[in-house]
């Protein structure tokens, strides 16, 4: 495989703005909070430097196997990002709210609906059938995780949870990049990959410039400290427990004797 | 360019639109409700009659919140209860009032994360309304509404009461400057 200027500029300019993120999630200690974002970035660093040597060492089926197991593996912790997000928003006292629960469902099943319906309409052209299952893959997980970032943003705002500021600055950035995401996979599967792969590697690259404003806007908003917070006067930290376990009881017995 | 890809360029177009125009929305609606300032949010309570509210509330809690079971407890006739609470718009009013309730202490909350605890007490009391109101309005549809009005209303109404109360005493215990405004709103 023939890398052009531009491939290898996209791979050295993703290779170092993921060391440079990785250096203020250390730095400013944010992975103790996002353990798996971290994972994610470490990753991705990884990923590159491995996907280029066995470009530059390896065969052309080593290439292959190593590319979509790795892409897995980012799918499979891409996932797990949107668990840690919706778990720092959707915990806020460390247990699941639990009037958010049937939204949480509706959304999943929604999302794979959606998802699986547009996927079905895709009707990509390519010479193998590896080369269409990749496609519609990668278009349906796009579609998904655009869906569950939007739906992540609805069910905070309708069940008044606050974001914390870095989750809403991960959220909108993967939120965004997942949007874009869906139009260039839309557009791989609407050019398809014939004879002629030009678009489908214009559209790429085009998915992967997002991909590091993303990371930039990442690497300012992490790195930036969030807005100070003033210690709370003993007395009402302490009315506030005392308040948490004298109403809940309360609550519980009047649900109980005036509902069915 | 088959009639599938036609339906694909149209469904994505949608979809895309559709998941933008959402999202916009929600992020506005969610900067506009951190930014409110603090005669915003008193302006947008609504009046409610706070010894009618008290009233039957207090007929079948006390004032810690405990359920009353003495021999003057639940003594409102359903009648009364419909009256005192305005019917089924007085308790749309109290439902509008919830959403101001909490943010009032997520305003508080912007200085004093702790106050999390207590917004998200206030938040699952104003989704238990939200049932209650719920419930009722079916009823409406079913010409059932007189029957079940006081087994919906009465404990949605205490849980509106013990709601304001509890804001109360979070910023009188805080001595914030603003109580003053905050008990003649309430």
């Amino acid at each position: 495989m023939q890398l052009t200027g531009l491939d290898l500029l996209l791979w050295v300019a993703g290779l170092g703005t993921h060391l440079f993120l990785l250096g203020v999630l250390f730095i400013r200690r944010r992975f103790t909070t996002f353990p798996i974002f971290t994972a994610l970035i470490i990753a991705n660093v990884g990923r590159t430097a491995t996907l280029y040597l066995v470009q530059t060492h390896g065969s052309r089926a080593s290439y292959f196997y190593t590319f979509w197991s790795l892409g897995l593996l980012d799918t499979v912790l891409q996932l797990a990002v949107v668990y840690e997000m919706y778990s720092l928003t959707f915990r806020p006292l460390g247990a699941w709210v639990r009037d958010v629960r049937g939204g949480f469902v509706r959304l999943v099943i929604v999302s794979v609906a959606v998802a699986a319906g547009l996927t079905w309409l895709a009707t990509p052209h390519a010479r193998r059938w590896m080369q269409v299952v990749v496609i519609k893959g990668n278009f349906f997980s796009s579609v998904c995780f655009s869906e569950l970032f939007v739906g992540m943003v609805v069910l905070a705002v309708k069940s008044g949870l606050p974001w914390k500021t870095y989750v809403a600055r991960i959220s909108q950035g993967l939120g965004v990049y997942s949007l874009v995401d869906v139009l260039v996979e839309a557009g791989h599967s609407y050019f398809g990959v014939g004879h002629n792969t030009q678009r489908y590697t214009t559209l790429s690259h085009f998915r992967m410039a997002t991909y590091l404003v993303c990371v930039a806007y990442w690497i300012i908003m992490l790195w930036r400290n969030a807005p100070p917070s003033r210690k709370l006067p003993e007395n009402l930290r302490g009315h506030l427990i005392q308040l948490q376990s004298m109403v809940n009881p309360a609550l519980v017995r009047i649900r109980q004797e005036r509902t069915p | 360019m088959n009639i599938r890809t036609i339906l694909f360029i149209c469904a994505v177009s949608i979809f895309i639109v559709t998941l933008t125009a959402i999202a916009s929305y929600y992020l506005r609606r969610a900067r506009r409700s951190s930014k409110r300032d603090w005669e915003q949010l008193l302006h947008r309570l609504k009046n409610v009659d706070r010894n009618s509210i008290a009233e039957v509330a207090l007929d079948i809690i006390d004032e810690s919140g405990q359920r009353r079971s003495d021999e003057g407890s639940a003594l409102l006739e359903p009648s009364e209860v419909w009256r005192l609470v305005g019917g089924l718009d007085g308790l749309e009013v109290l439902e509008a009032n919830c959403a101001v309730l909490i943010d009032l202490v997520f305003y508080l909350q912007q200085w004093y994360p702790e106050a999390l605890t207590a917004a998200e007490q206030l938040r699952l009391n104003a989704r238990e309304i939200e049932w209650n109101i719920g419930r009722l309005r079916s009823a409406q549809k079913t010409g059932k509404l007189e029957s079940v009005f006081v087994m919906y209303a009465q404990p949605a109404v205490a849980t509106y009461y013990l709601m304001t109360q509890r804001v109360l005493a979070i910023y009188e215990q805080g001595r914030f400057a603003m109580l003053p405004d905050l008990r003649d709103a309430l």
